[in-house]
């Protein structure tokens, strides 16, 4: 700071203490417009009460009673007789019995007898799933079937492991896991049985499609026939084969023929 | 299952993804102190409140009203619990459980509770439980604390009646049949 020239301090602030006097710097601007104005307070207003809430200022615990717009759904103080209020009727038994549906859909929850909970020699008492062999000749509506009845049995299962927790220590969680065991044998298997079918079809389709004798793209419904031996030849069925095989030729090359869709699969399936 | 006459009477519009071999469980929890018009399900924790109520409405033939939904957190624990060796210091936190209550159509009330659980072998269970656990403590770190009560009643009771006069002291050695020499 060896800067004593006089010229330079007036320059520096003589000027500026001079300007100030006179007009604000444009900064402050705003605070001198008259609609940034307010009082400084911060209690709330009594404007923002107003919300529309018909319960403002109604408290069970300063006992305010209700509005002057609210009135009981109850009459607090009928004409004629004493206030009765209705009172909880707090001993379980001596409330009115519940009227339970006999075909209550969550019944299903429960075995036949609808019990509490299964014994474990009610859990022990099953058989064993169902093996592949068996289930190659079910078709798709049997194997539909038995996957849910496979689900709400493991429901059933599962829903008692979980009151028997609740309820203690105690036997049933082998037997539970025996009868589980069997259950995913039985769903395991419909999955196989299901990927063995599905691969035995696209084999098919794709041997069908190597070969000259069948026309997989016949019309029945047009009196065609998918299987035409090299013996037989009906000419007019033959010409209308080819023609077709010629044009399917030309969309398959161009894009992948999607898999028909099975008769059984057309069941409409679970939405969830 | 549904069927098409079924689906068409759906009274809420029902969702549209088609599940043909679904493998979801949900269990029915028994709530004692809930009103008769609600049933809570333990569902898995992907499960959204619109699943639910499409799967009680196919699988199950239940309308409902309306799913309250609740998370519960798992506690952190050491170690897991399928490995019966103890792993140290390995804490984490299981995946929690999704719980949902619905509000049924028609009120459904749980069967009675059995009047005991001795089919279930209830109290030799608890029994076991316990001496499983006695044997734990005298086995553990903390054995050294564990006093023997009964020794300790038998002998106060052996010193009162001692003072008492009620019985009179003998040695030991003169109740046995030989004789204790002294050196």
């Amino acid at each position: 700071m060896h800067c004593t020239s006089k010229a330079l301090l007036t320059g520096a602030f003589g000027p500026a203490l001079r300007r100030s006097s006179t007009v604000p710097p444009a900064f402050l601007l705003p605070s001198f417009s008259a609609t940034y104005q307010s009082a400084f307070s911060t209690t709330t207003s009594f404007q923002a009460r107003k919300d529309g809430n018909p319960n403002r200022g109604v408290s069970a615990l300063r006992r305010t009673g209700l509005n002057k717009r609210q009135r009981a759904t109850y009459p607090l103080v009928p004409k004629d007789g004493p206030v009765v209020l209705p009172k909880p009727v707090l001993d379980p038994e001596q409330r009115s019995a519940i009227e339970v549906d006999e075909n209550h859909g969550l019944w299903d929850f429960f075995n036949v007898d609808r019990d509490s909970l299964f014994t474990p020699t009610q859990l022990a008492a099953h058989g064993r799933g169902w093996s592949v062999q068996e289930l190659r000749r079910k078709d798709w509506e049997d194997l539909h079937r038995l996957w849910w009845v496979c689900v709400k049995e493991k429901n059933r299962v599962d829903t008692f492991k979980k009151e028997r927790e609740r309820v203690g220590t105690m036997y049933g969680d082998y037997e539970a896991d025996e009868r589980m065991k069997e259950i995913r044998v039985t769903m395991r298997s419909i999955k196989f049985v299901l990927t063995e079918r599905w691969y035995a079809w696209e084999n098919a389709r794709n041997v069908a499609m190597q070969d000259d004798e069948v026309n997989l793209y016949a019309n029945p419904d047009e009196g065609e026939r998918a299987y035409l031996p090299a013996g037989s030849e009906q000419p007019e069925m033959q010409m209308r084969a080819r023609r077709t095989e010629e044009q399917a030729e030309d969309a398959a090359s161009s894009e992948e023929m999607p898999p028909p869709t099975p008769e059984a699969e057309r069941r409409e399936p679970v939405r969830v | 299952m549904a069927m098409a006459t079924r689906a068409s009477l759906t009274p809420f519009r029902v969702g549209t993804k088609e599940l043909h071999l679904p493998d979801i469980s949900i269990t029915l929890l028994r709530t004692a102190n809930s009103p008769a018009h609600t049933a809570k399900f333990q569902v898995p924790p992907w499960f959204s409140k619109l699943d639910l109520r499409d799967y009680l409405f196919h699988v199950y033939d239940v309308r409902i009203l309306s799913v309250r939904s609740y998370v519960k957190q798992s506690r952190v624990q050491e170690g897991d619990p399928k490995i019966p060796r103890p792993q140290p210091s390995r804490w984490h936190r299981p995946r929690p459980t999704k719980f949902m209550t619905v509000e049924l159509e028609r009120p459904f009330v749980w069967p009675e509770e059995p009047e005991d659980y001795a089919e279930w072998n209830k109290g030799e269970m608890e029994e076991s439980e316990e001496e499983q656990k006695k044997l734990q403590e005298s086995l553990g770190p903390t054995r050294d604390t564990i006093g023997n009560e009964e020794r300790r009643t038998a002998m106060r009771d052996q010193a009162k009646a001692l003072l008492e006069g009620r019985v009179k002291w003998k040695p030991v050695a003169e109740k046995g049949s030989g004789r204790l020499l002294g050196r």
